[in-house]
C-alpha cells in the first residue's frame, strides 16, 4: 500500500481532511501507513533540480568535516557527545547522501526516508547556531529546514506538524480558531477591561491605524488576556492601532512543517490584511517564530522582490523599547524586578534578527540595578530553548525533546535566577515544559504582564468611580 | 431574584459536590436550565494535539470524541441521583484553560450565575506550576465573570428558597453596587434578614506604619456609616428587614466571625476592582478567597450589574 489513508502527499486542504487526521489517535495509523510509503524519485529528482540553491549545493560539498561545528549544537552536548550528533554528520548522512543517491540513480528505500525524518524533526531545531561557528558559515539550521521540505511533498513528516499545516490551510491558523471566533474573543476581551480600564478598545479592521497587530493563534484558543494585555499596554502607550478580522494570526506551523504551499498561503493572508487596512506600521506579538515567518521569511515565500514585507513590521520587543525610550510607558522604579533575574534570547529574533541590544535595553528600564543576570553564552550566542523548530508539540519525538531541555535548565540553574523573562511562545512552552520535567523551582513570563504590572497608569485613564 | 440559566462549572470529583448539590436544586426550583461544564484537560506541549487531563495528570488528545463523549457519559452518571427535577440539561466537556472556558461558555450562554466548588488550590493546576501565575480557577472566575458566581465548599444544608440570613460584606466599591443589588434583591425575593457589614481594615493602616489612633478609627467608623446610609439603606425603599454593622479588623476574619454570630445562610460581596495591577497584593480579592476557604455557608461574588440588574 504505497499511499496511506491518512499518511499520504496530499497536502491537508479540507475540514473533513483534517478531522481524519485528528481522529487517528496520536497518529497511530498515520505512522503504521508511513511504513509502506512509496518514495517518488522523479518528484524528488525535480525538487532537487528546481530548488537546490547553488549555496546549499556548495555547502554540501565544501564542507571539510572538521568538526568544528560539533560543539556548537546544543543537541550534540546533551547527548553526550554522541557522533551521531555533530551537525555535519547530520545533514551530510541525509540531505548530503539524498542528493548523491538521486545523482548516482541508487534506491532511496522507506528506512532511509525515516531516518531522515527523525534527523529533520528530532536532531535539528533549525536554531542556525553552527552556522555561526562553521568556518565557511555552512548553517545546518538552513538545511535542513530544506530538506524537511523536500520530506514534507513525499509524506514524511510527524504526525502533528502535518496537521499544523493543515490548520493554515484551511483555517489560515495554527489551531482551529475561525475569523468569527477571533473577533468575538477581541469583543469578550474588551468587554472585561471595562471596569478597570473604562475606555479601553480594541479596535478590529481600522483603517490608516498606525500599528495592525496580529499574534499567535494559542492566545484566541486558550490565553485571551494575551489580547488584553496587549490592548492595555497599547492603551497606556495612547497608540492607534488595529487588529484586522483576517489575517491576524502571525505564525507558521507549516514554516516547521516544510510545506511551502500552506506558508505562502498564510503570509499572504497577514500581507493582504495590511494592504486591505493600509497602517502605518505591523507589529507583531512576543513570538519568535511569527516573526521569523512573517517577517523575514514571508516576503520570500510570497516572491517580493525586495525581500521585506509590504509594510515596516517590527517584533513586540521593539516597540517595548521605543515606547519605554519614548516615554509613552513609563516604569515605577519601586516596581521593577528586585530579584535576579534572566532573560531567554530567542533564535528567532535575537541570533537571526539582531536584537539582542533592544532587549537588553528594555531590561535596563524593567529591572531594578544589580539583578539581571546574564545566561552562558547568551545574546546571539544563546542555545535554543530546547523546543524550537517544531519540538515542542510532536509527541513521537518527546522523550528526545524532553533531553533537550537539559541544556536550557542547567543554564538557568547556573544563574541561580528563580525568574526567567522569556518573550517566546515557543520558548516560553519549553521553559514551562522543563519546569514540569525537572522541577527546577522556577517561575517564567512574557513581557506584557510584567509591564503592565509595573507601569505608572495615566491619572486620566484610571476609573472614575471611589 | 430569579434565575433562567446556570452554569455549574465543576471538577466532576467529590470537591464539588455540596456545590453540585446547590446548583441541581436551584436549578430544580427556579425551573432554570443547567449547564454542567467540565474542563477535562488542560493544553499541554506547545501546538501538539495533547492536553493534562485533570484528573489523572495522563496525557490525552484533546480532539477524541470517544474520549469526550466518555467523559460526558461519566459525568451524566455522576451526577445521576441528583438531576430529578432539572428538565432543562446540558453536559458540555471540554479541554482549555478552566477558567478562561468556563468565563468563556458564561459569557455565550448568558447565564445569570455560576456556581462552583472552592476548587481547592493544590489540586489546581492551574495556579501555580502551568502558567508561571498564581491565582486559582475560583479567583480568577470570582473576578472576570459578568454575572454572579456562587462558590460552595461546606454542605449546604437549607434550601437557597429558604434562606433567612443574608450578609453583604462591602468595601464601598463599585463593584459592591452590583454585590449589593444581588443581595438585597436575594433577600427581598426569599423574605431573608439582610445584614449590611463593613470592617475597616486595620492591618491596612497598620501596614501604612502607623497605628490609628482612637479618634482616627472613630472618624473612619463614622464615615462607613454614612456610606452605608447613601449607598444602600437610601436604595431599600420600604424594605426594613436588615440591620448594619460596621466593625475593625482583617476584613476576612471579620467578616467570617459575623456572618457565625449571625448564623448567615450566605454572603455576598464583591472583587476588589483593581486587580489586575496586581492580583497577589489586592486586598478584598484575597479576601474573597479566604472568606471562601473558611466560610461554612454559600459565598457569592458580585461583580457586575449585567445579570443583576433587570432580576
Ligand atoms: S564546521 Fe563547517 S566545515 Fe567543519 S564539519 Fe562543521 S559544517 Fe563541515
Ligand atoms: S541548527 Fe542548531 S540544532 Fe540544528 S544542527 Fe545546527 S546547532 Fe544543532
Amino acid at each position: 500500500m504505497p499511499e496511506g489513508t491518512v499518511c499520504n502527499k496530499k497536502t491537508i486542504d479540507t475540514k473533513e481532511q483534517l478531522d481524519a487526521l485528528l481522529a487517528d489517535k496520536s497518529g497511530k495509523v498515520y505512522y503504521e501507513e508511513m511504513k509502506s510509503l512509496d518514495v517518488n524519485v522523479d518528484m524528488l529528482k525535480t525538487a532537487l533540480k528546481n530548488t537546490l540553491r547553488s549555496r546549499l549545493k556548495t555547502w554540501l560539498e565544501m564542507c571539510a568535516h572538521c568538526g568544528l561545528c560539533a560543539d556548537s549544537c546544543f543537541l550534540y552536548l546533551v547527548n553526550k557527545r554522541d557522533p551521531k550528533q555533530v551537525p555535519s554528520y547530520k545533514i551530510q548522512s541525509t540531505l548530503g547522501a539524498l542528493v548523491k543517491k538521486v545523482q548516482k540513480g541508487e534506491e532511496i528505500t522507506n528506512e532511509f526516508m525515516h531516518y531522515c525524518m527523525d534527523t529533520a524533526w528530532s536532531k535539528c531545531t533549525c536554531c542556525n547556531r553552527c552556522g555561526s561557528y562553521c568556518p565557511y558559515g555552512i548553517d545546518m539550521g538552513i538545511m535542513f529546514g530544506y530538506l524537511r521540505g523536500l520530506l514534507f511533498a513525499q509524506g514524511f513528516v510527524p504526525w502533528e506538524l502535518k496537521i499544523g499545516s493543515g490548520m493554515h490551510r484551511v483555517f489560515r491558523a495554527q489551531m482551529d480558531v475561525t475569523n468569527e471566533d477571533w473577533v468575538e474573543t477581541c469583543e469578550w476581551m474588551e468587554e472585561e477591561q471595562q471596569d478597570e480600564w473604562p475606555d479601553l478598545k480594541i479596535p478590529v479592521d481600522k483603517e490608516g491605524a498606525d500599528i495592525m497587530y496580529t499574534v499567535n493563534a494559542r492566545e484566541p484558543k486558550h490565553y485571551p488576556e494575551d489580547i488584553a494585555e496587549a490592548a492595555i499596554l497599547f492603551h497606556i502607550a495612547g497608540e492607534n492601532w488595529t487588529m484586522p478580522s483576517t489575517g491576524w494570526e502571525q505564525t507558521s506551523l507549516s514554516m516547521f512543517a516544510g510545506d511551502w504551499g500552506a506558508c505562502k498561503m498564510q503570509v499572504e493572508t497577514v500581507y493582504e490584511a495590511i494592504d486591505r487596512l493600509k497602517p502605518k506600521r505591523a507589529m507583531g506579538t512576543e513570538c519568535g517564530h511569527a516573526h521569523r515567518a512573517t517577517v523575514v521569511e514571508g516576503p520570500y515565500w510570497v516572491g517580493r522582490k525586495n525581500g521585506q514585507p509590504p509594510v515596516e513590521y517590527i517584533h513586540y520587543v521593539q516597540w517595548v523599547a521605543e515606547a519605554l525610550r519614548e516615554g509613552k510607558i513609563k516604569i515605577d522604579p519601586d516596581k521593577r524586578i528586585q530579584e535576579p533575574v534572566t532573560y531567554q534570547d530567542s533564535c528567532n529574533y535575537i541570533r537571526n534578527h539582531g536584537m539582542a541590544d533592544i532587549v537588553r535595553e528594555i531590561m535596563g528600564y524593567m529591572v531594578a540595578p544589580g539583578y539581571f543576570v546574564e545566561m552562558t553564552p547568551n545574546r546571539e550566542h544563546n542555545y535554543c530553548c530546547g523546543g524550537g523548530g517544531g519540538f515542542n508539540g510532536m509527541g513521537k519525538y518527546r522523550p528526545q525533546r524532553n533531553v533537550a531541555l537539559k541544556c536550557k535548565r542547567d543554564q538557568i540553574l547556573a544563574t541561580g535566577c528563580k525568574l526567567v523573562v522569556s518573550p517566546c511562545h515557543n520558548c516560553w512552552d519549553a521553559i514551562r515544559d522543563l519546569e514540569e520535567e525537572y522541577e527546577i523551582g522556577i517561575r517564567w513570563s512574557f513581557l506584557k504582564p510584567l509591564l503592565i504590572k509595573m507601569a505608572i497608569i495615566p491619572e486620566h485613564l484610571k476609573p472614575k468611580d471611589e | 431574584m430569579f434565575y433562567n440559566k446556570i452554569l455549574f462549572a465543576t471538577t466532576a470529583s467529590p470537591t464539588c459536590d455540596n456545590a453540585a448539590k446547590v446548583a441541581f436544586d436551584m436549578a430544580a426550583k427556579y425551573e432554570a436550565e443547567l449547564i454542567v461544564f467540565h474542563v477535562l484537560g488542560i493544553p499541554s506541549r506547545g501546538f501538539s494535539t495533547q492536553v493534562q487531563d485533570v484528573k489523572t495528570g495522563e496525557l490525552e488528545e484533546m480532539y477524541d470524541e470517544n474520549y469526550t463523549a466518555l467523559v460526558k457519559e461519566e459525568i451524566k452518571g455522576y451526577y445521576n441521583g441528583l438531576s430529578d427535577g432539572v428538565d432543562k440539561l446540558k453536559i458540555e466537556v471540554t479541554a482549555g484553560i478552566p477558567y478562561t472556558e468556563i468565563l468563556r461558555l458564561a459569557r455565550k450562554e448568558g447565564v445569570d450565575l455560576i456556581i462552583m466548588g472552592s476548587h481547592s488550590t493544590d489540586e489546581d493546576v492551574t495556579s501555580t506550576r502551568y502558567r508561571g501565575t498564581a491565582g486559582s480557577t475560583m479567583r480568577k472566575v470570582a473576578k472576570r465573570a459578568r454575572c454572579p458566581v456562587a462558590i460552595i465548599s461546606r454542605p449546604c444544608t437549607t434550601c437557597w428558597k429558604l434562606f433567612s440570613n443574608i450578609v453583604f460584606a462591602t468595601d464601598f466599591s463599585k463593584a459592591a453596587d452590583s454585590a449589593f443589588q444581588y443581595a438585597y434583591k436575594s433577600a427581598q425575593a426569599v423574605g431573608a434578614r439582610l445584614y449590611l457589614f463593613h470592617s475597616y481594615d486595620l492591618s491596612a493602616s497598620y501596614a501604612g506604619g502607623h497605628a490609628p489612633t482612637q479618634g482616627e478609627i472613630e472618624a473612619k467608623v463614622k464615615e462607613a456609616q454614612d456610606k452605608m446610609q447613601s449607598k444602600y439603606i437610601r436604595k431599600m425603599s420600604d424594605y426594613d428587614n436588615y440591620e448594619v454593622a460596621i466593625w475593625e479588623g482583617t476584613p476576612y476574619v471579620e467578616i467570617l466571625k459575623y456572618a457565625r454570630d449571625k448564623q448567615a445562610d450566605l454572603i455576598v460581596l464583591a472583587h476588589h476592582t483593581r486587580e489586575y495591577a496586581d492580583p497577589e497584593e489586592a486586598v478584598m480579592g484575597s479576601t474573597v478567597e479566604q472568606v471562601v476557604l473558611r466560610s461554612p455557608c454559600p459565598v457569592t461574588s458580585v461583580n457586575h450589574p449585567d445579570m443583576v440588574e433587570n432580576k
